[in-house]
């Protein structure tokens, strides 16, 4: 469960996304679609093995192996989304199952339904009783800034580098408390 | 001690029905208000109570969540077969964090280790103590005067004055080991008695020490 633990060279790459796997406009609700204001989605049908990057809110209900990256974006993993991959947001919501590494410049909030393995770094964390989870998560805002910081993320803005650790709550979410 | 404010009461709180009153649960938690940064080991699963307590100090918490299928798969690697400790190591080793790690100041057993056979639990705890610093605590319930226990393991949550709730849903009763002080002084994997309470509820609240 733990063997996990993906430090250390996850650096950020320059490949590109992997648009390709995504269904052309013409295609049905479930492909990915997008437009100001509105949330992109990943069909349930849609399987992604590699980056996925975007500067929108995006939910996925498909499958992904690889990386999100969303600088400045929200990301849900929903119901049925399946996600193995360090993600990248601004805020991360999970619904579904996850394994690899959260990485959230505002919060991550892992829902009831929720199977969650790896660490979470994050300035707010909320925990939802009754899902699953193995994995850290890191209480030392200290510890957060330095982590979100070597990943290249920030408040300010950048692009995430590569992994490490997690971080603690705020009153309100876990290190405060989370939903429940 | 009040865990909104973090200011010390003059007395305990008194017990209410259903939750416990638990002075050494107590104690580590004093021992985190002394500041510093501990990284604390929960063996049991995710609880939002549990989260926003830790979450008031600097902690990082590796959840281990042994109910979820943990218990199980040490117990049946226990069973394998006299001697075959490779096995059971492994499983062992599986479900904690790597032991390269920051060391564990803390770790939480709840009363997990009254699911464990004798060998399963003596080897988590040699897992658990490679992990922990020297003089690391871990805080744990032992069925005691009861000869029956609760088939699955309870989800200890802290109230507002650091009780003890079990929010574990009713369940059938299973024989309670009743591991006696020499059966966890041969079976914690290197962690020595520190203090004993008995609780309300008939059971021992225990805090072991990792010693020199």
């Amino acid at each position: 469960m733990f063997d996990r633990d993906r430090k250390g060279d996850k650096g950020f790459d320059d490949a590109p996304d992997t648009r390709a796997a995504m269904p052309p406009r013409s295609t049905p609700p479930q492909g990915a679609r997008s437009g100001s204001g509105d949330v992109a989605v990943i069909g349930r049908s849609i399987q992604i093995n590699g980056d996925v990057r975007g500067d929108e809110d995006l939910r996925i209900e498909g499958d992904i192996t690889g990386t999100v990256q969303l600088k400045n974006a929200n990301l849900t993993i929903g119901r049925e989304g399946r996600v193995k991959a360090d993600v990248y947001a601004k805020s991360i919501t999970v619904d579904g199952t996850t394994e690899g590494d959260l990485y959230a410049t505002e919060r991550v909030h892992v829902a009831a339904n929720a199977n969650v393995r790896g660490n979470i770094t994050a300035p707010r964390v909320g925990i939802e009783e009754g899902c699953r989870f193995k994995g850290s998560i890191e209480m030392d805002q200290e510890e957060v800034d330095k982590a979100l910081a070597r990943v290249n993320m920030s408040k300010a803005g950048g692009a995430p580098a590569k992994a490490s650790e997690a971080r603690p709550a705020q009153p309100g979410s876990v290190k405060g408390a989370a939903t429940n | 001690m009040s865990a909104r404010t973090g200011r010390a009461t003059a007395r305990a709180p008194l017990d209410k029905p259903g939750a416990l009153n638990a002075p050494l649960f107590r104690t580590i938690v004093e021992q985190l208000e002394a500041g510093g940064r501990h990284v604390v080991l929960e063996l049991g699963p995710a609880s939002t109570p549990m989260l926003e307590l830790l979450g008031r100090f600097r902690c990082r918490v590796e959840i281990a969540d042994l109910a979820d299928g943990g218990i199980e798969r040490l117990n049946a690697a226990a069973a394998l077969e006299e001697g075959a400790n490779a096995a059971l190591e492994a499983t062992a080793e599986a479900l904690l964090p790597p032991p390269d790690r920051e060391p564990f100041a803390l770790v939480f057993c709840w009363d997990l280790p009254n699911y464990l056979q004798p060998a399963a639990l003596s080897a988590l705890m040699t897992a658990v103590a490679a992990r922990t610093e020297v003089r690391g605590l871990a805080h744990a319930l032992i069925v005691y005067s009861e000869r029956s226990m609760p088939q699955h393991p309870g989800r200890w949550v802290p109230d507002e004055e650091l009780r003890l709730v079990d929010r574990r849903d009713p369940t059938a009763q299973v024989p309670a080991p009743r591991y006696s002080p020499e059966d966890l002084g041969r079976n914690m994997g290197g962690f020595a008695i520190d203090r004993g309470r008995l609780l309300a509820n008939g059971m021992q609240e225990m805090l072991f020490r990792l010693p020199v």
